[in-house]
């Protein structure tokens, strides 16, 4: 079994970035680094380079600026349930949306004569394109993974440990800054390395916001395959990528490996907090929080009402015809979608549980989890171009298959799965094997009967990761869609190029409802299998 | 000196299931000057609460808090000068003991050379001296226990606050512990409310002990009191073990009833609330009922005999109601065997009457 | 064909095995796979009138010119589809260049000029698409202006940051647009590149597609840009009121084309297909089906509308010869010096 999975991680991790390697470095055939050396000592490859770093760097501060403002709401200003409702839904809208939503909402509000900057401030020279636009999108999009990992480390020290700062004489500000905030680092870090890796492998909201002076380098390297036919250069931008790609998820391994002072749900632990913001200062929060929130949502409201015009801005009379499109000429690309993710998600949630489990479990189990991280930790356009350049010849030929996207889905989307096992995995007493095997159960029984209960809920978390990544992932499946094979997300990028926004957005609002439905069915059966609710929306970026 | 009044104290709480949950009704509480007063319970009872709200982290729903004869019911918990021990300990993980126990000193903005010998004295003081440097993480438990201690006196608070602090250690250490914090409360003089759930505990460490059921105070008095003299078979129940028998009163006999208990007459002291024909339960000690070979008398039989060193444990059947004997330092030849017929009986002076059902 | 691919493991297998039910599709009897450059609502109803017409059932996935191209050339070794169908003449003569195509030359092709046929054979014209000039109506009241009809119209101070074209990087538009200016000034390159230079300043976005900027016009966050006729005149039919109008110094125009690929595994239905695409049969239906393209088969009367409005401008001849041979240059020159300036 460890040989099986090694020898695949060989062929859809390893293989396809050696194939990168080589494809950057030579010419027909001859080692040749002179044109990879060219194509990086081009002026506009340093800025594009130069450009995602800084665009990831501010993402990452706002982000986590907005993930802390948003974690720390709701584990300390006592939210009602409506109000905890509505941050929990602006949250997660983000993260299950396909690509392009938010910019799509964001050209039609901000700009010349956005809806925001001119209709309702009036203004008249109003710029999308650029920096700020591209930055705001991206950190609405992806704050809610800051919010996800700082929200149960704010609650964990939320109990007494302020109190007792409080009883000791500080004030709130002292109890927070001298206390929570310092509790906080490591949690701010792992969020503001998450955003960061987001934003630099982020391709959809650079492509339609960045405008012409902010070049980044996953779009750079998709112009410069689609546009000038040129792979091998596409392949130099997409290994420059790989570098600060690769060495943030180090980064970011060493960070949650370390010890965290915090410990979940100890002993005797009580979030009790109500006291550690003033009303005031609760109103603050709450009003802050409120603010995205309603943006988040007039962002989505846009969309639907685009999805349910004839011709938005110029023909509002209200029409089922965008719908129509997305059940008719969209009805290949909707099959194909569900086909592969069909496919895609037993055999991704399988081989997490696999692996998790293994990982503990074998020598070599550390190089295992770290190799199996590799599809996740790189950015799409990298994995997209690498699997192009790999699959395309025989021995493995696979391109205008199904299957090298379900490869690209399973090898990709897969971690949380494996996290998940690894992490329910340590928290079962390895006695509970022992016990298992001295009831005489063999390996395979103890597996079946034991383990794979215990690890029901990362199997599931890995269906619903693969499943929401199937109808939202673009950034590496733009490369491999076929005449055979094509997905949702690649027809809303060509409806945006084709300018048929209606059926975009209608594509759009279709993706929502279909990932909402599918995940809460998941949820519910789930509870049914293991007699206890479970939370599966564990979203990762794209 | 400072002491603490509570007046007419309520808590409630909104249960997301439950609906309002009453977790302090109208309790009056007198904790004297460098007194340390324990409030028992079981879980649930409403003493931690109590405890929360005489530290300021929560406001309770009517009644007023006292403390050296300043209302401070509305007074945060940074303002009232407490020292809190958490169950937990609440010890900053991120920083060193020293830092963890300069805290509060930095908080009142002592110069650094007195926050050192501050420091320096009090960890001496619980036996942690040259531990300053380490982080929590690297203490045993009992440790870090100390520390919270240390933590809370350096700041010479006006009232020391314990809750459940020994839950979390092993039955030796906690043995030893709950010697060390009585040791030091009475050098320190720091008027003290300590919270458990454990009876023996309570009565070691505590001046005064309030025993709390349902939110309310159901006795307050000094461990020996409340052991000889419980007010309701609750207290008598949880403080140590015991016999409730059912009788009912013959006679009164001037400041003595006397009482018809299974067939057997007994003359007990008894308060003026008892007259005749009342139907009352006897409380009698284990240790203070006598047992003997088969003669005049109560007549029962053993069930169980139980070997323990020092003392023997039986359970004797007399008519429908087992009771439990102690009998200390057992001399060789006193050997009840289960199955074999004995005399009981019971003193006079060590019996309680509390109001039947 | 439809496959799911080599058996690359156990499981694979597994799940493509226990998926067969839902992969097999109905196969036409005949069928013919193609990259369409054309929006589907053009290609869509145009493929449906040839099926009913031969019974060859057409595959086809959108992509935009430049990617489509990236494909077909990425794929060279493994051709997945037969045609690349639509799309200016310039990704054509690029994909000469990349030697993709397969020759074949259509009954049609005899009596079409030079400027819609490739010497060999390796692309024929089905439709000719003419650049114009697109603005926002309101934008033009609002700033007193009329209708550009220079090419230096659009320098003007008051299209400051309100321009939108597309990228030459990804756009066959914009390499048709570049030509043409470069055409306008007489081929002289230099002076070409200065104009462009200028008009650089007032350009809010270089679009990823021809038609990106349509919308942002018809919406009024642009104020003007520069267009094929098709996407132009789509715009006007959506309701959004723009203005189309041509500069008096011409402007160039560009063949859409269709062509076979080397190594095609349906050759015969691919070259009906041609045959049928270069002939009236398909050609007359641009006016039915309110395709915006001017025939290329001079059998078959273009609309009237289109022809009153081009009546007036002045289409100047791009030399497609050259053009090719100078194409990846003049990109190059655009993104080193407007672009990136």
């Amino acid at each position: 079994m460890l040989s099986l999975i090694w020898l695949l991680l060989a062929l859809f991790v390893a293989f396809p970035l050696l194939m990168l390697g080589i494809r950057a470095a030579t010419d027909n055939g001859t080692f040749d680094l002179m044109p990879a050396i060219n194509a990086l000592r081009q002026t506009n490859t340093l800025r594009a380079f130069l450009n995602s770093l800084l665009l990831a760097t501010l993402v990452g501060v706002l982000g986590t600026a907005l993930g802390f403002l948003f974690a720390f709401t709701v584990a300390r200003a006592r939210v009602g349930r409506l109000m905890a409702w509505l941050l929990d839904t602006a949250t997660l809208l983000p993260l299950i949306s396909p690509p392009f939503t938010t910019s799509i909402a964001f050209v039609f509000s901000f700009g010349p004569r956005g809806f925001i900057t001119h209709g309702v401030l009036g203004w008249e020279n109003a710029q999308v394109y650029g920096l700020r636009s591209t930055l705001v999108a991206e950190a609405l999009t992806y704050f809610p993974l800051a919010y996800m990992a700082l929200r149960p480390m704010l609650t964990a020290i939320g109990g007494n440990l302020e109190e007792m700062a409080f009883s000791l004489g500080s004030s709130r500000w002292r109890a927070f800054r001298t206390v929570t905030l310092k509790l906080t680092v490591p949690g701010l870090a792992n969020a503001f390395l998450l955003l960061f890796a987001a934003s630099l492998a982020d391709f959809a909201t650079p492509l339609i916001l960045a405008g012409n002076d902010l070049p980044v380098l996953p779009t750079e390297a998709y112009l410069q395959i689609t546009g000038m036919f040129d792979l091998k250069g596409g392949a130099v931008l997409s290994l420059l990528l790989l570098v600060p790609a690769l060495l943030v998820f180090l980064l970011q391994r060493r960070l949650v490996a370390r010890r965290s002072y915090v410990t979940l749900g100890g002993k005797g632990v009580r979030a009790s907090a109500g006291d550690s913001v003033t009303p005031k200062l609760r109103w603050v929060l709450v009003i802050g929080c409120m603010l995205v929130v309603l943006f988040i949502f007039y962002l989505y409201g846009l969309l639907a009402y685009a999805s349910a015009v004839r011709a938005f801005g110029a023909n509002g009379t209200p029409t089922l015809a965008n719908y129509r499109v997305v059940f008719t000429q969209g009805m290949p690309a909707i099959r194909d979608t569900l086909i592969i993710a069909a496919i895609a998600m037993p055999l991704g949630g399988l081989y997490g549980v696999l692996v998790g489990s293994l990982v503990g479990r074998v020598r070599g189990g550390q190089a295992l989890e770290l190799v199996s991280m590799i599809n996740y930790a790189l950015p799409g356009t990298v994995v997209g171009i690498g699997y192009l350049v790999a699959f395309n010849t025989p021995p493995f030929l696979m391109t205008g298959t199904a299957a090298i996207i379900i490869a690209c889905y399973i090898f990709r989307y897969s971690p949380s799965g494996i996290r998940t096992t690894i992490a329910l995995l340590a928290q079962i007493d390895r006695s509970i094997e022992e016990a298992s095997t001295s009831l005489g159960a063999g390996t395979a029984t103890t597996f079946r009967r034991v383990m794979l209960p215990l690890v029901l809920p990362a199997f599931f978390a890995g269906l619903s990761v693969v499943f929401i990544r199937s109808m939202t992932a673009i950034s590496a499946t733009i490369f491999l869609v076929s005449i055979h094979w094509t997905l949702i997300t690649v027809r809303i990028l060509e409806n945006m190029t084709e300018l048929s926004l209606g059926p975009a957005a209608a594509f759009s609002i279709f993706v929502i409802v279909v990932v909402l439905v599918v995940t809460k069915g998941l949820e519910l059966l789930l509870r049914q299998l293991s007699g206890r609710s479970a939370q599966l929306m564990m979203v990762e970026r794209e | 000196m400072v002491d603490v009044r509570l007046e007419h104290l309520s808590a409630e709480f909104t249960h997301p299931s439950r609906g309002t949950v009453v977790a302090v009704r109208d309790v009056d509480l007198h904790v004297q000057s460098g007194e340390l007063l324990t409030l028992l319970g079981p879980s649930g009872c409403g003493k931690t609460t109590v405890l929360r709200i005489i530290a300021g982290f929560q406001v309770p729903t009517a009644g007023r808090v006292f403390i050296d004869n300043q209302d401070v019911t509305s007074v945060l918990a940074n303002r009232r000068d407490i020292g809190f021990v958490f169950q937990n300990y609440a010890l900053f993980p991120h920083l060193t003991v020293q830092e963890n126990v300069a805290y509060g000193l930095r908080v009142r903005r002592q110069s650094a050379a007195d926050i050192v010998r501050n420091v320096e004295k009090v960890l001496q003081l619980v036996d942690l001296a040259g531990f300053g440097p380490r982080l929590p993480d690297e203490l045993s438990g009992g440790q870090q226990q100390r520390v919270a201690l240390a933590r809370a006196v350096v700041i010479q608070p006006r009232v020391l606050l314990f809750d459940e602090p020994l839950s979390n250690l092993d039955a030796k250490l906690r043995v030893q512990m709950r010697s060390e914090i009585r040791e030091l409360q009475r050098v320190l003089g720091i008027t003290t409310v300590y919270v458990t759930h454990d009876q023996e505990e309570a009565m070691a460490i505590s001046d005064r002990i309030a025993v709390m059921d349902q939110g309310r105070i159901a006795q307050c008095d000094t461990a020996e009191e409340l052991y000889r003299r419980p007010a309701s078979s609750f207290v008598a129940s949880f403080l140590g073990r015991t016999n409730l028998l059912d009788a009912s009163v013959v006679r009164r006999d001037g400041d003595r009833v006397i009482l018809d208990m299974e067939g057997q007459c007994l003359s007990v002291e008894a308060s003026a609330a008892f007259g005749a024909g009342d139907a009352v339960r006897a409380m009698i000690r284990p240790e203070a009922i006598g047992i003997g070979p088969a003669g005049e008398g109560l007549r029962a039989t053993v069930v169980t005999r139980t070997y323990l060193g020092d003392k023997v444990e039986y359970v004797v059947r007399c008519a429908s109601q087992d009771l439990h004997i102690v009998r200390f330092n057992p001399t060789e030849s006193e050997r009840f065997t289960p199955g074999s017929e004995v005399t009981i009986s019971l003193p006079s002076d060590g019996v309680q009457l509390l109001p039947g059902n | 064909m439809r496959h799911i691919g080599p058996s690359i493991s156990r499981r694979l297998v597994l799940g493509a095995t226990l998926a067969t039910p839902f992969i097999r599709r109905a196969a036409a009897a005949t069928e013919v796979n193609a990259y369409s450059i054309w929006p589907e609502n053009y290609a869509q109803p145009v493929f449906n009138v040839f099926e009913q017409a031969t019974g060859i059932h057409v595959n086809f996935v959108r992509f935009s010119s430049g990617e489509a191209l990236a494909r077909v050339i990425a794929e060279k070794a493994n051709p997945q589809v037969d045609l690349l169908f639509g799309g200016p003449v310039e990704t054509f003569t690029a994909g000469v260049g990349k030697d993709v195509f397969a020759p074949y030359t259509s009954p049609e092709a005899a009596a079409l000029p030079g400027r819609f046929k490739d010497p060999h054979g390796l692309w024929t014209a089905i439709a000719d698409d003419p650049l114009v000039f697109m603005t926002n109506t309101a934008f033009l009241k609002q700033h007193n202006l009329s209708p550009p009809a220079s090419w230096d119209d659009l320098l003007n101070p008051a299209y400051k940051n309100m321009l939108q074209m597309a990228d030459a990087r990804t756009s066959g538009t914009a390499v048709t647009r570049i030509f043409s200016i470069i055409m306008a000034n007489n081929k002289d390159e230099n002076a070409a590149f200065a104009y462009m230079k200028k008009l650089r300043q007032n350009v809010q976005l270089y679009t990823k597609s021809g038609g990106g900027g349509t919308l942002p016009i018809g919406l009024g966050q642009a104020g003007g840009g520069i267009f094929f006729i098709v996407d132009a005149l789509y715009t006007r039919q959506q309701g959004y009121d723009v203005q189309i109008s041509f500069p008096r110094e011409g402007i160039g125009s560009a063949a859409e084309c269709i062509a076979l690929l080397q190594g095609a595994r349906n050759p015969e239905p691919a070259k009906k297909l041609i045959d049928w695409a270069t002939s009236p049969a398909m050609q007359s239906l641009y006016v039915k089906e309110k395709i915006n393209f001017l025939p290329a088969n001079a059998k078959v009367q273009p609309d009237q509308t289109m022809v009153d409005m081009l009546k007036n401008a002045k289409v100047l001849e791009i030399d497609d010869n050259w053009a090719g041979a100078n194409r990846e240059r003049i990109v190059a020159r655009w993104v080193a010096e407007v672009l990136n300036s």
